[in-house]
Order: structure tokens, then C-alpha cells, then sequence
């Protein structure tokens, strides 16, 4: 009997101290992750919109820029970014997606062109498939190749496709990531909602 | 139990050489002669995960390290109050608070490959290697020399990983850390290094040069 109460002593104290101890960790860091968040928040954004920024600045100097450029609206549940470029006309949009990769959720940014048709940037920026397999997706050769491509085929059909082997010439076809094929179909689902949504919306909106 | 088979008189550190000369065995032990990796093939999970990249892999083997030489350390303090039966739970308890420690200062201040690792950096945790440091080491052990033996075993784990993920980057994309040394001109990179089973290649490789170059194993003397 004694000896069971020293043992939930000990693992009482144990358990206690471990908890303090990640507790300062959390609280101490706590700052940091939160600006880093925030940086990369509005860094995402503003590359994906293609505003034109210094690589090398800093997270609070990010947060200006974004202020100054970029016009936030809310749509229904979704959050769009505006942006014009200099010397453009009309506006260019971002949004926010978000969906079920292969291991955990995966979080990006799509931009499209003031036409609504041509995408101007995605960004794969949180997620948790594996490193140098799905992970790829948040790559720059893998974001890259959507730049200038279209979220409708030639004949007006929606949709993007992501694909082993893709035809380089078509319009809406991009190269899947070899030995990733679930992450890839999952985030082709995930774009493609995203892309009817948008539409959707400015069905409602009357545009 | 465990601290009644304390073999050692540790206790004089300082005065002469580490821990009476069982500092530079327990060192040697851990990075070449009893390798956790290349000799016990422990902990191999994450050697073949993260290996993809070298600078991953030392990331990875700094985190090793790290815990393995705090939880030796508190392992080791605690081990003469720590009741027997829930030695495991209260290893496991002390192992946890430091891998989550150092996931929480990858995320503040390395942000970038913390986001690389993903869920590796916690997975430690689970690590064997750690576990059985603890288990088999520093439970018998004086603080000290238990560090000693973290150090010595993290680092066995870090070169390993070090020299998969090397070889790795390398066969598989003709650079290591940004800069290029096979030529796209004449080498085409082999993505089948960068996949799984390039991992168990570079592994199983690495595994038969470390036991071809230590010779034949101890047990064969028995």
C-alpha cells in the first residue's frame, strides 16, 4: 500500500513537472509561431497574388506590403483576396481551400487571373504528406506548372487535372508527382471544388 | 532493482580521465562498435523517412541528440527514486517532454524544416533507440556517464542518417544542399533514390560497409 502511494506520488510529480516544463516551452515559443504564422499567412498570399515583394524582408515588413495591396471580402464562407496589379486593369482574386490530403489536412491558396479562367498562382502551403513524396506538393517545380494554365478545358468544361504523364499542351492538365498519386487526386478534388465554389459564388453575387 | 548492478565507480568523475575510461568505451560503443542503426538496426523508421534530404537527416540527428542525452540525463537522476513498475511509463513521460521541446523551438525558429520533417520531429517519441538508452543504459548508470552514452548514441544515429541522406540527395537529384556535383549535362538523377525503396537500398548498404569494416561480429568470439 505505501508503496502504491510513493508510486502516484512519483508519477504525479513526474507528470507535473513534464507539464510545466512544456508549458513554458509553449508559452515561450507561443510568440514566435504565432508571427511566423502570420508571416507566412500574408508571404502565401502575397506570392500567390504575384505582389511584388522583397524575398529577403521581414515578417512585420510582409504585413505592410499586404495591407497596402491587397483588399480582403468575404463571400459566403469563403475568404477572397484582391489585388491589381500595376498598370492592370481589373483585379486579380485569391482564395483560400482547404481539404482532406492522404495523411492530415491540406491548406493552399489558388489565384485566378481577372478573367476568372486562367490561374495565376496555387500554393500548397500546410500539410502533412511525406516528405519528398506528397510533400512535393508545396514545391515550386509542382506549383509552377499551374501558372498560365486554365481551370475549364478548350471547350468550356470545368476542371483541372492533375495526371501521370500529363499533356503539356493542353490547357488544364498538369504532371502528377510520381509515387504520390493519392495526395495528387486529393488536391485535384480539392481544386476543382474550390474552382466550383468560386464560380457558384458569382452566380449569387449576380457577376 | 536496476541501480543494486551499478558495476561502475563513476562516481570520482573528474579526477582522471571520463568516468575512469569507461567515457571513451561507452562513446566508441555508441558510434561505431554498437551503432544503434548500422549494428542493432534500431530505430530505423525514421532513418529510412527522412533520409531523403541530408539536410533533413542532420536535423533529424541534432533532435536525436538532443533527446537522447536529456532523457539519459533525467533517467539517470531519477533512477534510484523512480518506483520500478512504472519505470517505462515515467521514461516514456521524460523522452515525450523533451522531443516535444524541441519540436516546439523547430517550429519557432526553423519553421521552414519543421515543416519538411512533419510528423517525424514527434514521432522521436517512439524512436527504440531512445527508449532503449534509457532502458538499458542509463537506468545503471551514473548522470554523467549516461550523457556520455546519449551523445555517443546520438551521434551514431546522426551519421548514419547523415550518410543515407548524402547519398540519397545525391543519386537522386545530383545535388546535396544546393549545390550540384552530378551534372544534369551527364547524370540523370535517379528518383528511385528519393522514393522508399532507395532508402532500404542506402541503408542495406550502408548496413553491410559498417559490419564488413568492423569485422566479424563479437558474438562470433563467444
Amino acid at each position: 500500500m505505501k508503496g502504491s502511494f510513493y508510486t502516484l506520488c512519483y508519477a504525479a510529480v513526474l507528470g507535473g513537472v513534464c507539464a510545466l516544463l512544456l508549458t513554458a516551452t509553449s508559452n515561450f515559443t507561443g510568440p514566435y509561431k504565432q508571427a511566423n504564422a502570420k508571416a507566412e499567412e500574408v508571404l502565401n498570399i502575397l506570392s500567390v497574388l504575384g505582389v511584388p515583394f522583397d524575398v529577403d524582408a521581414s515578417g512585420e515588413r510582409l504585413v505592410e506590403v499586404f495591407n497596402a495591396n491587397v483588399r480582403e471580402k468575404s463571400q459566403g464562407d469563403m475568404k477572397l483576396y484582391f489585388y491589381r496589379p500595376s498598370g492592370g486593369k481589373a483585379e486579380v482574386v485569391a482564395v483560400e481551400f482547404s481539404g482532406a490530403g492522404l495523411w492530415g489536412p491540406v491548406k493552399g491558396l489558388l489565384s485566378l487571373e481577372s478573367d476568372m479562367k486562367t490561374i495565376r498562382g496555387v500554393t500548397f502551403y500546410e500539410h502533412e504528406e511525406t516528405p519528398g513524396l506528397g510533400g512535393e506538393i508545396s514545391s515550386d517545380w509542382f506549383q509552377g506548372q499551374f501558372v498560365g494554365k486554365t481551370v475549364v478545358d478548350d471547350a468550356g468544361k470545368a476542371g483541372i487535372f492533375i495526371k501521370r504523364g500529363a499533356d503539356k499542351s493542353a490547357s488544364n492538365e498538369v504532371d502528377a508527382i510520381t509515387g504520390a498519386t493519392m495526395t495528387c487526386d486529393k488536391i485535384e478534388t480539392m481544386l476543382n471544388k474550390t474552382v466550383a465554389r468560386i464560380v457558384k459564388g458569382r452566380v449569387e453575387n449576380g457577376q | 532493482m536496476a541501480n543494486k548492478q551499478q558495476p561502475s565507480n563513476c562516481s570520482s568523475c573528474g579526477s582522471g580521465g571520463m568516468c575512469q575510461g569507461r567515457g571513451l568505451v561507452t562513446l566508441k560503443d555508441g558510434v561505431w562498435s554498437n551503432n544503434p542503426l548500422a549494428i542493432q538496426i534500431l530505430g530505423i523508421c525514421s532513418a529510412l523517412a527522412v533520409t531523403n534530404r541530408l539536410e533533413n537527416s542532420l536535423v533529424m540527428g541534432a533532435a536525436l541528440v538532443f533527446v537522447c542525452v536529456g532523457s539519459n540525463l533525467f533517467v539517470s537522476l531519477l533512477r534510484k527514486v523512480t518506483p520500478h513498475r512504472i519505470r517505462m511509463i515515467a521514461e516514456v513521460a521524460i523522452i515525450a517532454t523533451f522531443v516535444i521541446i524541441f519540436d516546439q523551438f523547430l517550429k519557432a525558429f526553423y519553421w521552414d524544416m519543421s515543416k519538411q520533417l512533419g510528423p517525424y520531429v514527434g514521432l522521436i517519441i517512439t524512436n527504440c533507440i531512445i527508449m532503449g538508452r534509457a532502458e538499458a543504459f542509463a537506468l545503471r548508470n551514473p548522470p554523467l556517464l549516461s550523457i556520455v552514452d546519449g551523445v555517443a548514441n546520438g551521434i551514431g544515429y546522426a551519421v548514419v542518417l547523415a550518410l543515407i541522406g548524402f547519398f540519397r540527395e545525391l543519386l537522386g537529384t545530383g545535388a546535396v544542399m544546393g549545390y550540384v556535383l552530378l551534372d544534369g549535362a551527364w547524370y540523370e538523377p535517379n528518383q528511385l533514390m528519393i522514393l522508399a525503396p532507395g532508402a532500404f537500398f542506402a541503408m542495406g548498404i550502408i548496413v553491410a560497409v559498417f559490419n564488413a569494416l568492423k569485422g566479424p561480429d563479437v558474438e562470433g568470439k563467444r
